[in-house]
């Protein structure tokens, strides 16, 4: 999208609603945006979800420091052991696990049981190849090319249990412009489907791109007027969602957005978790939100407390703990997980990194989220416990924790839509949130 | 191309809309919308071509539907060298090979040999290679999707276009992967593109015999199951590392490319047409792939395929057996028709129309010449609720808004970014399925704001390397110029409505810098109406 200069758009927002009217903007278009004014709060549960695209090492994230194997696996980039007298050794969770060094700003998390770990989780999928791995893990169908993506199955699930149910909070006033939205370029397959769902790079200039005093309004009234025209078809309700869309965020003036104070976001990943965090806080009916991550791939030269990963770390750790300390209260509507293709291989490789991999770890903060544990059945880093002889084995797949967390967290219902061929079984979550099962 | 602002100036407001610029020629009337033969020419170019400028109404008008039809059908009678000298920048289009590969050499084989490099040393290297006149091969990708626009624009085989278009995305490869950099351009030029008008049987085969379609989808390392490892060791060397029985080929030859997923096979029949088809591999001439048949990775096994039995112990004639049943198939022929009718006449097309073009391919023994004919004159082509119900997809889009336009694009010019966007860059589709179809898959979220963004970009001559006097354009037509551009880019209806609505946003004034050209272009560029054909 491109960026222009809009001081128009700040005026036509101090009017206000009102200003609507004085440029003649027929009764239907107002009559939503009133309804979005005045209507039902727009308060929702929202899911997070934050892709690691590139395959993370886990193991050098979530650190099983009690595992010999480990050490002996990884002589020049494992995490030595919890000491105090050593600032890059892993930070003690539990007695046997340990968090990467980079991951010190959610130790509080951890500590408040906030922060709950998943490990050995992964897809039932053998595939090493990035791309069909992250496919099958936007999709929830390891092994089946599907061109929807599960966020956006759970957005037609719960509105298919709203309109059921006609409940006053699920009523989508707008048409749900902003039920799912990710913040990137382009539209990620897991939020691909019938459902609207938006990609937003950012969320000041999502619009119209157009220079000149005055000409964006006149711009967008005559472009939705065309599209409003063309009545009810594809195209005509396409076209109306998104300025649905771009009047909704115009309205929460998102160049003026501070975040609470203390809540630092830096670089293209904290910008990304910034938008989220002002969408979820203006109150736009949020409910799914997706940002992502690169830069995990790490074949060569991985470092150990340092390097490359451990910077990565560092600015996934700054990111996610500026969201956390932004959100404040409202974090108990909002659960972040993260996640990523597959795992890497537990020994290091001949170039001081690791290949691909099979089971991971996941992070859940947020919601109800039962933190200050790790979670799944650990496998063990024996030979015979290994997947392939080399790769730390999956005990719990992926899409149980997504089942979890979207019956639990979110409420939904229609969960057997949402995961076809899963049915969800909550004997087999691993208890993220507390509440399930 | 941007207007300087003294003419702007003089464009502006009011006066634009009272005055005929000066010079225009003698105004033409707006078409009239009770001229039924020229509602059915534009919509038929709609469907065949990239764009129903008016020259090409008109030219057709002068012979007929069905004889303009015919010509088409016959693109090796249409004279095309205007479109040969827009493709020369495109070299590895038409390139051999060998020439290919020796162009466009593979620089991470390169860079290997020469030890690892830091960004600074690698654009040295780039440098270097440019410098004597070699390319990247990421080029060949960006140099295929250039030369598909421009023969969008510029082609008179325009049928031939669309239908190489529709037909390599049936028989999907992606750019990508592996050697397909190489191999894609001869793969469209000579295993696509010659066959459009053919016989079915043979365009399948091509696509079957093509390293680029084998590599895609693994088949040229797929080894019989029961792999008897060769017990001299000599033929060991033909074995290509990491072989393994792989049924990718064979799943989507038969769930994609013939029978279609209701087409009435089995689990079984996929092994089985996947044991046939062992042994259909790459060999290396030098640095070049090409087809070789291995003996060595065959399955010589008895199968059994769609209720026949293939016999034991034959070689390439099990394959060569499973592509000629699957030509002939009843499913494929009504696969293949309700696939044409869909991408060319509607979304959910009339059954009737699929039954007749099902029964034109199996009368005529898969006439694709025929096939298309039917496709284009049947009756339900022309039914009301067929014109303007199809959705453009992002390279229609563009091609339409350039065509329309008289626009000049560059080589490699912007528009390939909006098409990223998007999700439609021309050869980049990494599924087999290839892209779809069908409205509702192009217009989901943020895509409506895109393609409006793109619309006033172009119109605002801000996309890099693409130029469009829309001045020039409303002047040639005469009369109003909002309603001349419109009629001009809309000639399949919805001219005057938008008109209408874009001649009050004029009307009430334009913020300085804007010309009503500009502006008029990018709300039609932007409208709904646009967006259909």
């Amino acid at each position: 999208m491109k960026t222009a200069p809009r001081p128009d758009r700040r005026l036509f927002l101090k009017r206000g609603a009102l200003a609507l009217l004085a440029l003649g903007v027929p009764p239907r278009f107002l009559a939503r945006a009133l309804a979005v004014e005045t209507g039902a709060a727009e308060r929702r549960k929202t899911l997070v979800c934050v892709f690691q695209r590139g395959a993370v090492d886990g193991l050098n994230m979530i650190i099983p420091f009690g595992e010999p194997a480990y050490y002996a696996a990884r002589r020049s980039i494992a995490l030595a052991a919890p000491s105090a007298r050593d600032g890059g050794s892993a930070i003690d969770l539990d007695g046997f696990f340990g968090l990467h060094p980079e991951l010190a700003p959610l130790v509080p998390l951890w500590r408040e049981g906030e922060l709950a770990v998943v490990h050995a989780c992964g897809s039932p999928h053998p595939t090493r190849s990035h791309f069909e791995a992250q496919d099958y893990m936007e999709t929830a169908t390891p092994g089946a090319a599907r061109r929807d993506g599960w966020l956006n199955r759970v957005l037609a699930a719960r509105a298919a249990h709203a309109a059921d149910h006609a409940t006053g909070q699920a009523r989508l006033a707008d048409g749900g412009a902003l039920r799912g939205v990710a913040i990137s370029p382009d539209l990620p397959l897991s939020l691909r489907g019938p459902s609207p769902a938006l990609a937003i790079s950012d969320l000041a200039s999502f619009g119209l791109a157009a220079e000149g005093e005055g000409g964006l309004v006149s711009l967008e009234r005559s472009l939705a007027g065309l599209y409003r025209a063309a009545g009810t078809d594809a195209l005509g309700a396409a076209g109306a969602e998104t300025f649905a869309a771009v009047e909704r965020l115009a309205r929460i003036d998102p160049a003026r957005y501070r975040p609470r104070p203390g809540a630092a976001y830096e670089g293209t990943f904290g910008h990304a978790l910034r938008q989220v965090a002002q969408l979820v806080k203006a109150d736009v009916g949020l409910e799914v939100a997706f940002v992502e991550i690169d830069g995990w791939d790490t074949h060569l030269a991985q470092g150990g407390a340092n390097g490359r990963m451990a910077l990565q770390l560092r600015t996934l750790a700054r990111g996610l703990r500026a969201f956390h300390d932004d959100l404040g209260d409202r974090m108990e509507d909002v659960v972040v997980l993260t996640m990523s293709e597959f795992g890497r291989t537990v020994a290091e490789n001949g170039s001081g990194g690791t290949d691909h991999g099979h089971g991971n770890c996941m992070l859940a903060f947020g919601g109800r989220v039962d933190g200050g544990r790790v979670l799944g059945a650990w496998p063990g880093l024996a030979p015979e416990s290994l997947d392939g002889g080399r790769d730390l084995a999956v005990t719990t797949d992926f899409r149980d924790v997504f089942a979890e967390i979207t019956a639990v967290h979110l409420g939904a219902r229609r969960l057997d839509e949402v995961f076809p061929g899963y049915p969800p079984d909550p004997a087999r979550w691993p208890g993220v949130v507390a509440g399930a099962g | 191309m941007r207007i300087p602002p003294s003419s702007r100036r003089a464009l502006t407001g009011a006066l634009f809309l009272l005055v005929a610029p000066s010079g225009a020629a003698a105004g033409q009337a707006p078409p009239d919308p009770d001229d039924e033969e020229r509602v059915r020419i534009v919509h038929l170019l709609q469907r065949a071509t990239y764009g129903a400028r008016p020259e090409d109404v008109a030219a057709v008008r002068a012979i007929g539907a069905e004889a303009w039809i015919e010509r088409q059908l016959r693109p090796e009678t249409i004279d095309d060298s205007a479109l040969a000298a827009r493709l020369a920048p495109f070299r590895a289009v038409n390139l051999p090979l060998d020439e290919l590969y020796e162009a466009y050499p593979d620089g991470r084989r390169m860079r290997a040999t020469a030890g690892e490099m830091d960004s600074v040393a690698r654009r040295r290297f780039e440098r270097e290679m440019r410098a004597a006149g070699l390319q990247s091969p990421r080029r060949i990708g960006a140099e295929l999707a250039g030369a598909r626009l421009q023969r969008a624009l510029h082609s008179e085989r325009q049928l031939e276009a669309v239908m190489t278009e529709f037909w390599f995305n049936r028989f999907n490869v992606y750019w990508g992967k592996g050697m397909d950099r190489w191999l894609v351009p001869d793969y469209e030029r000579e295993a696509i593109r010659p066959h459009v008008f053919g016989r079915f049987e043979d365009l399948l085969f091509a696509t079957a015999r093509h390293p680029a379609m084998l590599f895609y989808l693994d088949n040229w390392r797929s080894i019989a199951p029961d792999s008897l490892r060769p017990a001299r060791p000599r033929l060991a060397r033909e074995v290509p590392e990491g072989a393994g029985f792989n049924e990718n080929y064979a799943r989507e030859l038969l769930e994609l490319h013939t029978l279609g997923v209701d087409g009435g096979y089995t689990e079984a029949d996929v092994v089985a047409a996947a044991r046939a088809l062992t042994g259909w591999s790459i060999a290396l001439r030098g640095e070049v792939p090409e087809f070789r048949f291995r003996p060595v990775l065959h399955d010589v096994g008895e199968k059994r395929f769609l209720g026949r039995t293939l016999p034991a112990g034959r070689g390439i004639e099990d394959g060569e057996e499973v592509l000629a049943i699957l030509a002939r198939h009843p499913s494929t022929a009504r696969h293949l028709a309700r696939d044409l009718a869909e991408a060319f006449v509607s979304d959910d097309p009339p059954p009737a129309l699929v039954a007749r073009l099902e029964r034109v391919f199996l009368e005529t023994g898969g006439d694709l010449r025929a096939v298309t004919r039917a496709l284009f004159t049947a009756p339900e082509f022309h039914e009301p609720g067929v014109r303007e119900a199809k959705v453009k997809s992002p390279f229609e889009l563009v091609a339409s808004a350039l065509r329309l336009t008289g626009a000049e694009a560059a080589p490699f010019n912007g528009t390939a970014a909006y098409l990223r966007s998007a999700g439609e860059i021309p050869y980049g589709a990494r599924d087999p399925i290839g892209y779809p179809e069908t409205g509702e898959s192009w217009i989901d979220g943020g895509a409506m704001l895109q393609r409006m963004n793109l619309a006033l970009a172009l119109a605002a001559g801000e996309t890099r390397g693409v130029a469009i006097d829309a001045e020039g354009l409303a002047a040639s037509v005469g009369g109003d110029p909002v309603r001349a551009l419109a009629d001009r880019l809309l000639p399949g209806g919805g001219a005057e409505r938008v008109a209408r609505v874009v001649a009050g946003d004029i009307a009430e004034g334009l913020p300085a810098g804007v010309s009503p050209s500009e502006r008029a272009l990018g709300l039609i560029l932007g409208s709904p109406e646009f967006q259909r054909w």
